[in-house]
């Protein structure tokens, strides 16, 4: 293959990335899937019933792993002749369609399941809350699975990069990715500070306000929606480029240089990322200070 | 029966090597700094997942990047341990990258999205850098986002996964040659060695400065067993789809 073709299916894989980092990040806030449910789960059962939507059918990375690999698995055997004679892009979007049907079931049943067993605290399943809210995850479910199932092929096809891996096996290892990548990053914008905007910017949570989640919106009583709309801001984005630029930089040092010279660039990166992440860290510590809490020995 | 005999005789040095990588594997999920649930709301030091799921999925995108150099090389041939050296290297740096763009845009959403500085708690003084930590642990926590130490441990964690997963798929296409069954096997051990070493770490561990690095003898000894009986099984039932066997 010519650098420069490869470098250009390189930059498309790490544009789907991005849009498949964000797209999955905002499902996951939507449904409360992931580390952060533990709250939403918990708040009822400290006595503050809400209206946001509760579903965690697995942690982020086994459930996207599962609709990566099924969205690529329905395009690759839609993509055998015998079967069916259309552009890949038609078979990818079919199969990202079916992965999305198979995110509305899990999500409504979690959903019912979770919200039933909790109807001693109070916590009712909202009809409108379901049928509201699952069509937005969905919806953000196929963009999720149709960029990643798109990577995928164009990292499996034989005319294009050629890996060796089986399809379904690429998408479900870049789903797995996605879902470590959401879970480590977005997830923590909408844990750590959409559900907890009660509290001072910057204060930390204290274990004892665990459960105390935000129940009231700018405008009256908040719901899934208003999460995705705040975390769409920086948790979401931020979660794109962290997959775009893992996609991008890992595919990037194998095209553009080859043997131990990829090792070593890929060295490189991670030093300069080390270096990168101490400067963040200093420029916080600088901006912030101590929490004037703090009454230990130790000096800051 | 006799050909399964055979097929362990043939490839002792693969079952050898499956072990190996296991170790790697259960030995670099100690170091990556997790924080489970609580790291997710800014309780806990480490990166706001899972031990298993992080590590999983830095170890499978190096495979990924690993699985494409075997091929690359294996055009001249099978390749022999300079190859796999190169693959296993290729591998792991791919496992790196992943961790470490995931800890420092993690960082980026601690420091400028939730307002807090990163800090350890398990620690008085960073032992890289010398920073003082318990001044900047926010009350009621137990520390908050990847200081210096944990983001050095975690790319520590993301090079042996790395090198672990590489290795076990090096060494199961070296008994079949087929890279679909070699990735989809060298997923299994890759996972089994990646749980059981999560009972050692019990939802949270900061790093290699963590207390609970402590118990990676026990891991060791674990993930060998473990290991060795995924080899025995990996080695025989593909390999014995080679030979037509089975």
């Amino acid at each position: 293959m010519e650098p420069a073709m490869g470098m250009g299916l390189v930059a498309l894989m790490g544009a789907a990335a991005t849009v498949a980092g964000c797209s999955e990040d905002l499902e996951s806030d939507i449904g409360s899937q992931s580390n952060p449910n533990s709250q939403v789960q918990l708040a009822a059962q400290v006595g503050y019933p809400h209206r946001i939507f509760n579903k965690a059918i697995s942690g982020e990375p086994p459930s996207n792993a599962m609709y990566c690999a099924v969205g690529a698995g329905v395009a690759m055997v839609l993509m055998s002749e015998s079967v069916m004679s259309a552009s890949p892009l038609i078979e990818i979007a079919i199969g990202a369609f079916v992965a999305a049907l198979l995110n509305g079931v899990f999500s409504t049943t979690s959903y019912m399941g979770r919200n039933a067993s909790q109807t001693r605290f109070n916590q009712y399943v909202y009809l409108d809350v379901l049928r509201n809210q699952v069509l937005s995850l969905m919806g953000h479910a196929y963009i999720a699975t149709f960029c990643i199932v798109l990577l995928s092929y164009v990292l499996w096809e034989q005319t294009l990069i050629g890996h060796p891996f089986p399809f379904p096996v690429i998408a479900l290892i870049w789903g797995l990715c996605v879902g470590a990548i959401g879970s480590s990053t977005g997830d923590v914008h909408y844990g750590a500070e959409r559900e907890f905007q009660d509290f001072k910017f910057g204060s930390g949570l204290n274990a004892a306000d665990s459960g105390n989640i935000t129940r009231f919106a700018e405008a009256g009583i908040r719901s899934s929606m208003d999460n995705a709309w705040f975390c769409s801001k920086f948790g979401g984005p931020a979660t794109g480029i962290a997959f775009g630029m893992v996609v991008f930089l890992d595919n990037w040092r194998s095209t553009a240089f080859g043997g131990w010279t990829a090792v070593v660039v890929g060295l490189v990166i991670v030093l300069a990322l080390v270096i990168y992440n101490r400067k963040i860290e200093t420029y916080a510590r600088k901006k912030y200070g101590p929490y004037p809490e703090y009454a230990g020995e130790i000096a800051a | 029966m006799t050909d399964i005999v055979t097929m362990l005789t043939m490839n002792w040095a693969s079952i050898i090597g499956i072990v190996i990588g296991g170790i790697c594997i259960a030995v670099g999920v100690h170091f990556v700094p997790v924080g489970g649930a609580p790291a997710a709301m800014a309780q806990a030091t480490g990166i706001g997942t899972g031990t298993v799921q992080l590590a999983a999925g830095s170890g499978l995108t190096g495979l990924l990047a690993a699985g494409y150099m075997y091929m690359t090389l294996s055009a001249a041939g099978v390749p022999g341990i300079s190859e796999v050296a190169l693959i296993c290297a290729t591998g792991a740096v791919g496992a790196m990258i992943m961790i470490t763009v995931t800890m420092i845009v993690g960082n980026w959403v601690y420091i400028y999205g939730v307002g807090v500085p990163p800090a350890s708690a398990k620690k008085d003084y960073d032992p890289i850098t010398g920073d003082p930590q318990a001044p900047y642990v926010a009350a009621g926590t137990v520390g908050q986002g990847l200081p210096t130490v944990c983001f050095v441990s975690g790319a520590m964690g993301g090079l042996l996964g790395g090198l672990g997963g590489s290795l076990i798929y090096c060494m199961l296409m070296w008994v079949n040659g087929d890279p679909a069954i070699s990735s989809i096997f060298a997923i299994g051990v890759f996972l089994v060695n990646a749980v059981l070493p999560s009972y050692n770490i019990q939802g949270t561990i900061e790093g290699f400065h963590d207390p609970k690095f402590k118990r990676v003898p026990k891991a060791i000894l674990a993930c060998f067993i473990a290991s060795l009986l995924c080899g025995i099984i990996a080695v025989t039932i593909p390999g014995a789809a080679m030979l037509g066997g089975a």
